[in-house]
């Protein structure tokens, strides 16, 4: 293994003991996923798109989860460092600044990955899903999707003072992401220039990219989904990674611009 | 190995209008100790900041090792170690599991139980870092500096806070490191510390070096000092004018006026001599009476009282 390897797993070891540590940032980045997780329960039964109202929301979930253990974890983790001043001492050691964030990144990443591999596994155990069409399809989605809030997490964490602060400045994005992603209730319901809107929210091309790999259908088509090959469901999300691109540039200029290694002097 | 240790040249660096370092200049060479002092605010912390990669110059050159610390960091990194005036600790990892952790960061890094053993906190190795006090952190922080066996090891206050027993086996750490061929360069507001570690100094003063040179340099041309307590009943004014001594100061200090002599030029044991008869004559007793050597304090205090007016 080269150093940098090495370097983000050994960072990515310590956040992991770390967050096992404060129970607060482990009930974000673990529970919240759980109860959403748990509360599908009772929405089982009713029909939409031609699926179940519980599964169909499921499988937002499995980009939605990106919210809890990247986005809000990363913007507590990374304000909490600043401002007591940790980030500073892991900057003297012989670690790369990439490593040192990247480890942290790497971390949040594979919490939510796991998330949603048990995610995949209760919908297909309690509400009827099946196994992923294209598991390829999703898996890029879901890294992409990672890399975008871990950047957006990074930006935010520059301008959130305290890690308190951070719950507050991460939660409308939160609830950008559940309304205007079509995790709640599919978007077909809202008027074409709302639609159109709602498909600019960071979250809304990975829950359009890992429906379209979970169910194998176009998750674009009005009324009934049609069925997609395995390039075709490349092909039916390639708008949607345009727009995954768009928000790594956004989420990189701004990350660039915000994020802050040291708190502000004075 | 001409190339220093250390070499900064003509070094600015500014936050909006402030200027926090205004034309700073100078070199460690290797296996020395060199001292920053200065008061609060002088630039101290600044320029070693900029020394460590954490700032860049705003102008001017700065070299650790024959690199720029800032533009070349992953060159300069491995090789040196930092102890900051203020750096944060994971509050919920114990001692060992921070200098573990620590390890995992550091190319070819001492051993765990060598280190703790190192900052005199081996019997502290299952306490939650939150739970040490001041001068524990202090010395963890220590540690974590030595960890990689830096070539340049940056110590900012290493002391601060900490009680005279840990200071002394602080100063001890720092003389093995620099017996060792350890380069140094430290900011200490304890004159003492200074004293007693650095090959050389500098004294900052508002960005600027005021004054630099080994620690005899500095303090000659400052004189010795005649120390006692000017005797009740006795006007300054009656006070004698003593040999190689300028006129005498006056401090009022508690209850009583002292009153002290800066003899120049080795005319101490002179001076002395005739003060004393001066006061035999008088049937005049002197308190507090001392003859020392001008210290790097009396030097200090004469910068930063000339440089404020």
């Amino acid at each position: 293994m080269n150093e940098t390897t090495t370097g983000l797993l050994r960072v990515a070891r310590l956040d992991l003991t770390l967050l096992w540590r404060n129970r607060n940032a482990l009930f974000t980045a673990t529970g919240l996923p759980v109860m959403f997780a748990v509360l599908l329960a009772p929405m089982r039964g009713e029909q939409a798109e031609g699926v179940d109202v519980a599964l169909l929301q499921g499988s937002g979930y499995l980009g939605f989860f990106l919210v809890f253990a990247v986005f809000m974890n990363l913007v507590t983790v990374f304000t909490a460092r600043r401002e007591d001043l940790t980030l500073k001492r892991l900057r003297g050691t012989a670690l790369a600044d990439g490593t040192i964030l990247g480890g942290s990144v790497l971390l949040a990443a594979v919490l939510y990955l796991v998330q949603a591999l048990g995610l995949l596994v209760v919908l297909a155990a309690s509400f009827g899903g099946r196994t992923p069409a294209d598991p390829l399809l999703m898996l890029t989605g879901m890294v992409l999707g990672a890399a975008v809030f871990a950047l957006l997490a990074l930006a935010l964490s520059g301008v959130t003072p305290t890690s308190e602060m951070a719950q507050l400045t991460a939660v409308p994005i939160m609830f950008l992401c559940m309304m205007g992603a079509g995790v709640m209730f599919p978007l077909q319901a809202l008027p074409q220039a709302a639609q159109e809107a709602a498909r600019w929210v960071p979250l809304s091309p990975v829950v359009e990219i890992v429906r379209t790999g979970y169910f194998g259908q176009d998750h674009f088509a009005h009324g009934t989904h049609p069925e997609v090959g395995f390039l075709g469901g490349w092909a039916a999300v390639a708008r949607s990674f345009a727009v995954l691109a768009v928000w790594l540039g956004i989420g990189r200029w701004l990350a660039a611009r915000w994020f802050r290694w040291e708190p502000r002097r004075g | 190995m001409d190339e220093p240790a250390i070499r900064v040249t003509d070094l600015h660096r500014g936050y909006g209008d402030f200027e926090a370092v205004a034309g700073v200049s100078f070199e460690v060479g290797a296996g020395e100790l060199f001292a920053l002092l200065g008061t609060n605010g002088a630039g101290k912390t600044t320029t070693l900041e900029t020394l460590e990669g954490f700032q860049a110059a705003s102008s001017g050159t700065v070299r650790v090792l024959g690199h720029d610390p800032y533009r070349e960091r992953r060159a300069v990194r491995p090789q040196i170690g930092i102890m900051l005036q203020e750096g944060g600790f994971f509050a919920d990892l114990t001692v060992a599991e921070t200098v573990g952790h620590w390890r995992g960061f550091t190319r070819r890094p001492r051993g765990r139980d060598e280190t703790l053993a190192l900052a005199g906190l081996a019997d502290r190795a299952g306490v939650r870092v939150r739970q040490l006090s001041g001068g524990q952190k202090r010395r963890l922080d220590l540690a974590l500096a030595l960890l990689g066996r830096p070539r340049v090891l940056f110590l900012d206050e290493p002391t601060a806070g900490m009680d005279p027993e840990a200071r002394h086996a602080t100063w001890r750490i720092v003389r093995d490191v620099v017996a060792g061929g350890t380069t140094v360069l430290l900011t200490t507001h304890y004159l003492e510390e200074a004293e007693r570690l650095a090959d050389r100094l500098a004294m900052m003063h508002r960005g600027r070096i005021a004054l630099t040179g080994t620690v005899a340099d500095v303090l000659a041309g400052h004189g010795d000092r005649i120390v006692f307590t000017l005797p009740a009943a006795l006007p300054a004014a009656a006070l004698p004018p003593l040999p190689g001594g300028g006129p005498p100061g006056i401090t009022v200090d508690g209850g009583g006026a002292v009153v002290t002599y800066a003899v120049t030029g080795a005319r101490l044991q002179h001076a002395l001599h005739a003060l004393l008869r001066w006061a035999d004559e008088r049937d005049l007793a002197l308190e507090g009476l001392q003859a020392r050597s001008a210290s790097l304090e009396d030097v200090f205090l004469r910068t930063a009282e000339g440089a404020a007016l």
